[in-house]
């Protein structure tokens, strides 16, 4: 059996299978972007935070535009050096085309790297600062923590004096994490009490566990089996009592209805509890001494003497003083804070004024001064270039809410260098991975600052939790990210395998690479989307 | 008798054909590349989906029944005794219980059981039959959109053994109430809501494949002489229904993706700011996102997927109503319009499912008119299969049977649609047991009865043999009477304000002091009382129902081998081409390449001495000559 039109086209359609394949799975595809997209235009209308407009260094998108324009071209050369039968042409072409999304996926991947380690913080006055979080110091030496790894400053600290495992929902690597970590600390991890159960019907308690077993995943699976068959036990004795009330209620009252028995229906405890075998739902550990461990903040619900994991584990012991350090801080943003000014109806400069940071860091009071007198600067400039709408009598434009309330690196550089906003001189490499801190540090051109935890209503790195703005683009970029690595392996594999069906049937390949071209067009035309939305609106 | 002779000469082609290559068992019965035997694969693979999807029903309906009551031994047993500890109370269905069992059983009908039986099943193994294809464009796609489909399935139900459970958000999975489920597993990787989410990604991979071939096939591998409008109504819809699939279900794909990154990279596309939830307090998210964006995307998919199911059925009602009334399909032009007319209107009217979001009062207005106007190519349809019986000489035969069950069956699932589509009426009924009452009636009596019918016309093809006649009627009429009783009084409960969510079927309303009497103060629970009954009795058609499948399962096996052997390659002496085969028909399907002379329902032409004048059959003023490679 062979399958008809898989080379040649057929006659009254005009086309070959893999063409109209191609065809409609781009059409699905545009469906799947499309979706994508117009969660774009959907989430940036409804936005109720100030969404960041031409937040991200523009020099790398604009660079990849080029690259992916240049391989859409190369790869029709390609397939024309196939129709033309020229191999040498086809491997050159195809070769340039790989390389491109080579290049591309490179750019990308120092794009993401850069938001990875970039942090921000939202302060519960709606204060947005950016930087990058310290390491735990001392002696000026960082602090190593039990894996040996420096400590991020971003971590909830409790002096635990107990821990509280839920016997069916402990995490085991976090069981291991914590022990490793007391061990570090110098403390010991014990069961702070005997562990007993009934195991069997009819049987007297047994000690599962002597108070004093040091803390293993394995003593808490072995709790945990003695649980559950205790459980599956009891439940099966508690069912099978049910059904024999019922039948005897129903028994005693022909004709009425379950509802109006269910009240007085009920297991006799009583009768039933000598049968039935000890769960044991949580056990508890003693931390001796208390030590300090370290959580990270969407992991555990902090509270005063007890805090709650996510895993149902309860930490006792005091809650440590844990603020965010940030050993370079490279933009305050003012414009969250400002839009809930507004709304609330007060005059943003002075909601400013009041914010924490202002009322608290000598060099936050700087930078705004210096920003307030810049954007006065503009003011007048923009007066100057446009001058005043007649009618209302304001002037024609203003300074933009980004300009007047956001304070970036590069005005950080402009105020250190003495020069105007953008006018600070930066390094090419600087356009693609932000500040050169290291090269700048003798300016001291980025301020240090510890920000106390009650001070913080939400931290993230730079990456999809931090708003939705970055939670699509990462998304969008992403799976196209995605599609161009998955249509350069197609095309390195014609360029790599195919010699042979190059020499067999030549038509067949250029079909093939006329169909990967395509996919490859569609790929490009993504990213023509994709740009401006993400790095020019 | 031309059709009948050639299918000696088919049977002797077929028989060489095996000797010449065989390709092992492996690669016949389980990675096999030929159409039907996917085909196969995709139907026996649905209906174990289909019966786990019933079972999982069948424990609600307890839980809807006999709140009070324990799971009783019938249905229980097959739960180990640690999992009825962990989601049984005292042997009673819970809350949370009823909920993923809700959840999962929509998700598992839906996706998992009507579309691939429908759309992987019907259309794979007929389609290529009947446009005299030797196989699908793509044979190996084909097969690996069975198995991502088998996967994706596998990876939905498996979470029913973890310790986060299955899903349990109802089968559109909204946010927030969706982001938030199973929040409090560490690995999210082993979450019941997560593995959800990914399975259905690999369903949308599946369906998308199985679109892109259908699609291609029907296009470029048609007969000779097979142009568009001879094309039989099965493959139009099977045409319309791989478009609905390639376009319709990636805003879903976009939809979970930003879900699945909800819930792995805690971003909030769907989370609004400020969540506060009972034990997590503030929820540590960004916000911003926008719930409605979800339904938004979700109903985009959720609509055309309706037809998605529809079509199908609609195909196999199509084909066995001309062969068993032996007359042509009453206003098959018109048909084929407004099967495509109903697949363009179906993009444009998913926002009726959202009339309760407050979306505004034009969006509603607009989708209302939408919804309205597509009820008229579903009612050309119908009515024309309906005036198709008028005047035939109709072969109450089982397939006949369930084609003629499913037109008033869809048409009362139809009509009960009316009123949801009127915004000012959904409100009233909005999420009651009156919609799930409209669509049940669609999917059940409607869909389900078609495909019976279908698999019972087709099995002669399939294996040679027909189906037990006796057998088929024990199911039948049961199924019949059983489908009424339990979605007839949903409609009743539903108006009555019956919600769908009720997992102790509106226990926890009544009024206990007056419920009896039904003259307390609360107006509401005097309601609940008058319809709390009818619970019980849909419960025990349900079972009852499960019963009645009893026949058909033993009927599909046994007739396999001990069946009545079909007389010939066409037993139902129909007029399309997938009949022109050898039965069953082997690797690559025709012995010799067809050609097609004309239409697809020539049936009792006035012209001819037979009652029916297959497509396949040259005619007679041709050269005696050719017709000596159809033998005569």
């Amino acid at each position: 059996m062979e399958i008809p039109y898989v080379v040649t086209p057929r006659k009254d359609t005009g086309l070959f299978n893999s063409k109209i394949a191609i065809w409609l799975f781009l059409a699905s595809e545009v469906m799947l972007f499309g979706g994508l997209f117009s969660g774009y235009v959907f989430l940036r209308m409804g936005a109720d935070y100030p969404w960041p407009e031409r937040t991200l260094p523009i020099l790398p998108g604009l660079l990849n535009t080029f690259i992916l324009i240049g391989s859409s071209v190369t790869v029709v050369f390609a397939w024309a050096a196939l129709k033309m039968r020229n191999w040498m042409r086809f491997k050159i072409f195809m070769a340039i085309t790989v390389l491109c999304a080579v290049t591309f996926m490179i750019f990308k991947g120092i794009e993401y790297n850069v938001k990875f380690h970039h942090q921000a913080v939202r302060l519960k006055d709606y204060t947005v600062l950016e930087g990058h979080l310290g390491k735990e110091m001392e002696n000026d030496k960082p602090v190593l923590d039990h894996n040996g790894k420096e400590i991020e400053e971003n971590t909830i600290r409790v002096k635990a004096d107990s821990l509280t495992f839920n016997t069916v929902r402990f995490y085991k690597p976090w069981v291991e994490e914590a022990l490793s970590e007391a061990k570090h600390r110098g403390s010991k991890v014990t069961l702070a009490s005997d562990v007993e159960a009934v195991t069997e019907e009819g049987k007297g308690k047994q000690t599962i566990a002597k108070a004093g077993t040091p803390l293993s995943v394995d003593l808490l699976e072995e709790i945990a089996e003695v649980h559950l068959d205790a459980r599956g036990h009891n439940a099966d004795l508690r069912t099978a009592a049910l059904k024999a009330e019922w039948k005897k209620a129903k028994q005693d009252n022909p004709g009425s209805k379950g509802w109006q028995l269910a009240a007085n229906v009920s297991i006799d405890t009583e009768a039933l509890n000598p049968r039935l075998l000890t769960e044991i739902g949580t056990v508890k550990f003693n931390v001796e001494p208390p030590c300090r461990l370290d959580f990270k903040p969407r992991h555990i619900q902090e509270g005063e003497g007890s805090s709650r994991l996510r895993d149902d584990t309860v930490v006792t012991g005091e809650l440590l003083e844990s603020p965010m350090v940030f050993h370079n801080i490279d933009a305050i943003d003012f414009t969250y804070l400002a839009m809930k000014a507004v709304e609330r109806g007060v005059d943003p400069e002075v909601a400013i004024e009041n914010s924490w940071v202002i009322q608290n860091k000598k060099w936050a009071r700087e930078a705004w001064e210096w920003n307030k007198a810049q954007t006065a600067k503009l003011e007048d400039r923009l007066l100057k270039d446009y001058g005043v709408d007649r009618e209302t009598g304001k002037p024609k434009r203003e300074p933009t809410a980004k300009e007047r309330y956001r304070i970036g690196w590069k005005e950080f550089v402009a105020m250190t260098d003495g020069a105007d906003r953008g006018e600070g001189k930066t390094f090419l490499k600087e356009e693609f991975v932000g500040p050169d801190y290291a090269g700048r540090e003798a300016k001291h051109t980025f301020p240090h600052a510890e920000i106390p935890r009650e001070q913080v209503a939400f931290a993230s790195k730079f990456t999809p939790s931090w708003n939705t703005y970055y939670a699509i683009y990462f998304t969008i970029t992403g799976l196209h990210g995605l599609h161009v690595i998955g249509g350069a392996l197609v095309l390195c594999y014609y360029l790599l395998f195919c010699r042979k069906m190059y020499l067999e049937n030549p038509e067949w390949l250029a079909n093939r690479v006329e169909v990967a071209g395509l996919f490859w067009h569609f790929v490009d035309l993504v990213w023509i989307f994709a740009f401006p939305i993400f790095y020019l609106m | 008798m031309s059709a009948h002779a050639s299918s000696h000469s088919g049977h002797d082609a077929h028989a060489d054909h095996h000797d010449h290559h065989d390709p092992g068992f492996l690669r016949k019965y389980v990675f096999s590349t030929d159409h039907k035997m996917i085909g196969i694969q995709y139907g026996i693979t649905a209906m174990l989906f289909l019966a786990f999807g019933f079972f999982l029903m069948m424990v609600m309906r307890w839980s809807i029944a006999y709140p009070h009551e324990p799971l009783p031994g019938w249905m229980s047993w097959v739960f180990t005794e640690n999992w009825k500890a962990r989601w049984l109370v005292d042997g009673k269905v819970t809350g949370e219980t009823y909920n993923m069992f809700g959840a999962m059983h929509g998700t598992i009908m839906v996706f998992l059981g009507i579309v691939p039986l429908g759309f992987g099943a019907f259309g794979n193994y007929v389609t290529p039959l009947q446009i005299g294809a030797p196989d699908m464009a793509f044979p190996r796609l084909n097969m690996a959109s069975y198995w991502i489909y088998l996967l994706g399935g596998l990876v939905m139900c498996a979470s029913f053994f973890m310790e986060s459970g299955a899903a349990k958000s109802g089968w559109t999975n909204y946010s927030p109430l969706a982001g938030f489920a199973d929040g409090q597993v560490v690995n999210q990787f082993m979450a019941g809501q997560t593995q959800w989410l990914i399975g259905l990604v690999l369903l949308i991979t599946s369906s998308l494949l199985g679109s892109v071939n259908f699609i291609t096939t029907i296009i470029n591998l048609r007969a000779r002489g097979l142009t568009w409008m001879r094309m039989p109504f099965f493959v139009w819809s099977m045409l319309v229904t791989g478009f609905l699939l390639l376009l319709a279900f990636p805003p879903l794909e976009a939809a979970g993706i930003m879900q699945l990154m909800d819930r792995v990279t805690h971003s909030s596309f769907f989370l609004p700011t400020g969540l506060f939830t009972k034990s997590e307090g503030l929820a540590e998210i960004s916000g911003g996102g926008s719930p409605l964006l979800y339904q938004h995307l979700f109903w985009f998919l959720g609509h055309p997927e309706v037809y998605v199911l529809l079509l199908p059925a609609f195909a196999c009602v199509a084909e066995i109503i001309p062969a068993n009334t032996r007359k042509p399909l009453w206003g098959y032009k018109s048909m084929v319009y407004s099967v495509l007319v109903l697949g363009f209107l179906s993009f444009i009217v998913w926002a009726h499912h959202m009339y309760m979001t407050g979306m505004g009062a034009a969006v509603s207005t607009f989708f209302q008119t939408t919804t309205v106007l597509i009820s008229v190519p579903s009612v050309i349809i119908l009515t024309a299969m309906l005036i198709s019986l008028w005047g035939g000489s109709i072969r109450f035969n089982p397939a006949m049977l369930w084609a003629c069950a499913f037109i008033p069956m869809f048409g009362i699932g139809g009509l009960t649609g009316l009123p949801l589509a009127f915004n000012l009426a959904d409100l009233h009924l909005h999420d009651t047991y009156y919609v799930i009452g409209h669509f049940h009636y669609v999917v059940a009596p409607g869909i389900l009865f078609a495909f019976f019918g279908g698999v019972i016309h087709w099995y002669p093809k399939i294996t040679g043999r027909y189906m037990s006649r006796t057998l088929n009627h024990l199911h039948f009429w049961p199924s019949l009477v059983c489908m009424n009783i339990i979605f007839f009084p949903m409609l009743l409960q539903g108006m009555a304000g019956f919600h769908r969510r009720w997992y102790n079927g509106g226990d926890g309303y009544l009024d206990k002091a007056t419920a009896l009497k039904g003259d307390g103060p609360n107006v509401f629970a005097n309601t609940v009382a008058q319809h709390i009954d009818m619970n019980i009795l849909m419960s025990m058609g349900a079972w009852t129902l499960a019963l009645a499948q009893i026949p058909f399962i033993i009927n599909l096996f046994i007739s396999w081998k001990a069946g009545k052997k079909a007389e010939s390659d066409n037993p139902w002496h129909a007029t399309t081409l997938e009949w022109a085969t050898p039965t069953p028909p082997g690797h690559g399907n025709f012995t010799t390449e067809p050609a097609v002379y004309r239409g697809p329902y020539e049936y009792s032409r006035p012209d001819h001495a037979d009652d029916y004048l297959p497509q396949w059959i040259e005619p007679k003023e041709k050269a005696p000559k050719k017709t000596e490679s159809h033998p005569a």
